[in-house]
């Protein structure tokens, strides 16, 4: 999942396990565990956002908004077990009867629906429901926001022009295709899904609101993004865009059909569009006792929440699940040359742009991996870069001097162009106040090293937006990840390899050939201690190549109010465990 | 007069389409694809197409804004197949972000401004004129001195200043408003309580500034009219200065502050953008500011944009109209 600079936002999807949860003062599982949880009050949350970015089940795509609805408001047929710590991680069943039946060499997939799980009307959820969900994914032309994973994963021939030959339930066209693809057994329950390859990871997709059901009978299209169904706990009574939402107790949910869910408030209140200041003025005064802020405090106002004694069982801070990221452009006429690479990561002031940004506490620390430790047995700690006994935090542009030395020769077109005055690097940024003070913080530190760089400031607005363009100009590009899921299959080909957001622009050198044909070994490899060794010796070679600058493993904080209950990180998700909340009496 | 009155109505019709098209030229200048927006990272070329087509972008800016001028009058429909959407006439476009017709998205958003510019415009003129009358005749005096000062913060201190001070430090540090209340609507008519309860600070906010200008542009009016000859000839024929005030000094003092007033009134209606933020008022500024700025959405930026200029263009010609009965000079030029 791409990230915008303020992270949380946008394109972002569920990211797996911390290995090591970081708390500063704050607490994580101790609320949970301890306290008894109590029934009944209302759950308020308040966010300085207008809207939930879409409701729609197959157009939901951030990773809170994935927690939240997934909580209260929308089951899946699989899910994470909410639990703090690693153990949240794990799959569990959720509509379905276990977490999915694998064969053909996972290239078939099959799950069936537990009794008694029904929608806020009374009927059922069905296979037939299901199969809907999916095919609503392949209206492209009335919805484009959502995961497009089955896309490319469903059994259903691609159209001249790439796209599926299936064009979504309105259109019809290419039914047929996409009905062989899911099949639903004759008491439409069981599901079948034929896949054109093999998915090892399949289940962890349908942990995913876009791999859930929607009744056809009260499809509304785009509208149906201001009204979904509800097959949770909670129904949702009121939803005003700019105003509130309001989720009351759905008569219909059975606590025998839900094994996950613990809905203990009677209703919750989500305002929206709360001023920034007002907002965090709130959980400074503890103004709304039963409230949680769901977009986490301004930077300013980190140290004097989470330094006040008073208020340490109202937070948490953690590894959250992105990765930021500094990708070089490897392209002929831009930092094609290894040992430039090198040479720019070890001159790099990397302290000081931590520090700009809120600190080692609260922003983050250096990486060392596209991989977070987040995603567990993927990741392990790479050799070189940051654990390279010449690497400082603060620059080392001594060091960094030798290596460029060693460019002279070895790629002398490269080295010209890095430190001649009248050439120069070229690194693009959003234009921002903080990115100004940055770009003053690493053209001092590249300069120390024998670079010549220029900064080119961009609409930031517009910046995420325009990245694919950025990547074919400039030497250097800012980004953020997050992985879908506990694979690295949602990091490393996206990142590197053919994926949407590689900014590395490395398909064109010697050694992309090679990388790219271990990357689709990786993918389809079923053993998953082999896979997952796969993936680590992939970002080694990733990292010994300086594809990218600098990583840093970032950090999210949550505060919420005195009166709420059953707090922890969900690990997977990278946000509260949501269903379990409530509020002390 | 009827001549007149039909010529510029014309008039402003003609203008208000010339802005009309401009706002979809500007739009379509500006770099931001707005459909690759909203699609997803996992984007294919053949996705943002399908989303531009979506959108409405996928045609030249004269054919959008020709749909958009048939939607006016005849209504529109978005979309295709059996979850087609209607936006009835007057249809100002549908709003793909929101997922609803402009029209209503619009109709949901004006009273709020209209709240907060009318409340703010009652304020700022009553405040504005007393002080300034009151300066004009203490002048040099102590009253007048304070009245200065009344100016000087009113002029120096930001809206978005103000407003979180009165927001932070009044609002919810007395707890007057519920913070998860703050900007919500309450019936005037059936609620007077609980509007005042919302409007009652953002109003003061907005017109905090407004009646710092109008002060002293009311005392330097009633300072000057006030040595006029037909103010001497009045003193002259032993009317009191009360009088002289009411009946005289004040009718000539006035005309240009209500002029300007009125247009002032007109450009708040379509939205006072950092007062609605900050109070977390669901109004026309609020909503223009969001459209410009993060979802690009082309239909409420030509909505909220032409309903703005329709109010200042409209206003222009009630005061030009006013002004025509007040002085028969205008009316026969």
């Amino acid at each position: 999942m791409k990230i915008t600079a303020r992270r949380l936002i946008a394109t972002t999807s569920v990211v797996a396990l911390a290995a090591s949860v970081v708390l500063v003062g704050g607490m994580n599982s101790a609320n949970a565990a301890t306290a008894k949880p109590v029934t009944g009050g209302t759950l308020n949350y308040y966010t300085h956002a207008e809207q939930f970015p879409n409701l729609d089940p197959q157009r939901i795509y951030t990773g809170r908004d994935i927690a939240f609805l997934g909580s209260y408001v929308m089951r899946t047929l699989v899910s994470y077990k909410p639990v703090p710590g690693k153990d949240g991680a794990t799959l569990v069943a959720d509509m379905a009867t276990n977490t999915g039946v694998p064969s053909n060499k996972a290239k078939t997939w099959t799950f069936t629906l537990r009794p008694g799980v029904s929608w806020e009307d009374g009927k059922p959820v069905t296979c037939a429901d299901v199969k809907y969900g999916w095919s609503r994914t392949f209206a492209t032309d009335v919805y484009v926001e959502g995961p497009a994973y089955p896309l490319s994963w469903l059994d259903i021939p691609q159209a001249k022009d790439g796209s599926s030959a299936y064009k979504g339930p309105y259109k019809k066209t290419g039914q047929a295709l996409f009905d062989k693809s899911i099949n639903c057994s004759k008491d439409n329950r069981t599901i079948t899904f034929n896949l054109s390859r093999t998915v090892p990871d399949f289940n962890y997709y349908l942990t995913y609101l876009a791999g859930g059901p929607v009744p056809q009978a009260k499809d509304t299209g785009d509208k149906y993004d201001l009204r979904p169904m509800s097959s949770g706990p909670y129904m949702i009574k009121k939803y005003a865009i700019n105003d509130e939402m309001v989720l009351v107790r759905n008569p219909n949910w059975k606590k025998s059909s839900d094994p996950i869910r613990t809905p203990y408030p009677d209703d919750i209140v989500v305002t929206f569009g709360m001023d920034e200041d007002v907002r965090d003025q709130i959980d400074l005064e503890d103004q709304i006792p039963n409230g949680i802020n769901m977009d986490g405090l301004q930077p300013s106002n980190n140290v004097a929440f989470f330094e006040d004694p008073t208020k340490k069982n109202r937070r948490m801070n953690n590894y959250d699940p992105y990765t930021t990221y500094l990708a070089a452009n490897n392209s002929a006429g831009h930092l094609d040359c290894l040992d430039v690479r090198k040479a720019v990561f070890f001159a790099f002031d990397n302290q000081s742009l931590i520090d700009l940004s809120g600190g080692l506490t609260y922003y983050g620390e250096m990486g060392d991996n596209p991989v977070k430790p987040v995603i567990g047995m993927d990741y392990a700690p790479t050799k070189g870069n940051i654990h390279d006994p010449n690497f400082k935090i603060g620059g080392n542009p001594e060091y960094a001097k030798t290596i460029l030395e060693k460019a002279k020769t070895s790629c002398p077109d490269a080295y010209d162009r890095a430190t001649n005055p009248a050439k120069g690097l070229k690194y693009y940024r959003a234009d921002t106040a903080t990115n100004k003070k940055a770009a003053v913080l690493v053209e001092a530190a590249l300069k120390k090293a024998g670079f010549v760089i220029e900064t080119v400031y961009k609409p930031s607005g517009t910046y995420n937006a325009n990245l694919e363009t950025y990547k074919n100009e400039t030497d250097f590009l800012s980004s953020g990840w997050g992985a879908d899921w506990a694979n690295a299959s949602t990091v490393i080909p996206e990142l590197w390899g053919d994926g949407c957001c590689n900014y590395t622009k490395n398909k064109k050198t010697p050694e992309y050939a090679g990388f790219i044909k271990k990357v689709n070994l990786a993918l389809v490899e079923l053993d998953r201690k082999k896979q997952a060794k796969m993936w680590q010796e992939l970002s080694q070679y990733g990292m010994d190549q300086y594809w990218y600058i600098r990583t840093v493993f970032g950090k999210s904080q949550q505060t919420w109010g005195s009166k709420i209950g059953g707090v922890y990180y969900w690990e997977p998700q990278g946000s509260f465990g949501f269903g379990q909340l409530y509020v002390k009496q | 007069m009827f001549s007149y009155v039909s010529r510029r109505l014309l008039y402003t019709v003609i203008l208000l389409l010339i802005v009309s098209l401009t706002i979809f030229f500007i739009f379509d200048l500006i770099p931001v694809d707005p459909a690759r927006l909203v699609c997803s990272k996992q984007c294919t070329p053949s996705l943002v197409e399908a989303n531009r087509h979506r959108l409405g972008l996928d045609v030249s800016v004269f054919e959008q804004w020709w749909r958009f001028l048939v939607g006016l009058f005849a209504g529109r429909t978005f979309g295709e197949e059996g979850i087609a959407i209607t936006c009835a006439a007057p249809a100002l476009g549908y709003s793909f972000s929101r997922h609803e017709c402009v029209t209503t998205i619009v109709a949901e958003a004006f009273p709020f401004t209209l709240s907060l510019a009318l409340g703010a415009f009652i304020l700022w003129l009553s405040v504005g004129i007393s002080l300034g009358v009151l300066s004009a005749r203490k002048k040099g005096k102590f009253a007048d001195r304070a009245s200065s000062v009344f100016v000087l913060v009113g002029t120096s201190l930001p809206t978005f200043i103000s407003g979180i001070l009165v927001v932070l430090f009044i609002v919810l540090k007395f707890n007057l408003v519920n913070p998860l209340e703050l900007g919500n609507w309450h019936n005037p008519f059936t609620d007077p309580f609980g509007w005042l309860q919302t409007f009652f600070f953002p109003c003061a906010t907005l017109a905090l500034a407004y009646a710092a200008t109008y002060t002293r542009f009311t005392r330097s009016n009633v300072i000057e009219t006030s040595s006029e000859d037909f103010i001497r000839t009045a003193r002259a024929k032993g009317l009191s200065e009360k009088v002289i005030l009411r009946k005289h000094t004040l009718r000539a003092a006035l005309a240009p502050i209500v002029t300007i007033a009125g247009l002032d009134f007109a450009g708040l209606l379509g939205g006072a953008i950092i007062t609605e933020g900050i109070f977390g008022l669901n109004g026309l500024g609020k909503l223009s500011i969001k459209a410009v700025t993060q979802t690009y959405d082309l239909p409420i930026i030509v909505a909220t944009t032409l309903i703005a200029s329709a109010f200042v263009l409209i206003m222009n010609l009630i005061v030009d109209i006013a002004y025509a009965f007040i002085d028969p000079r205008v009316r026969t030029s």
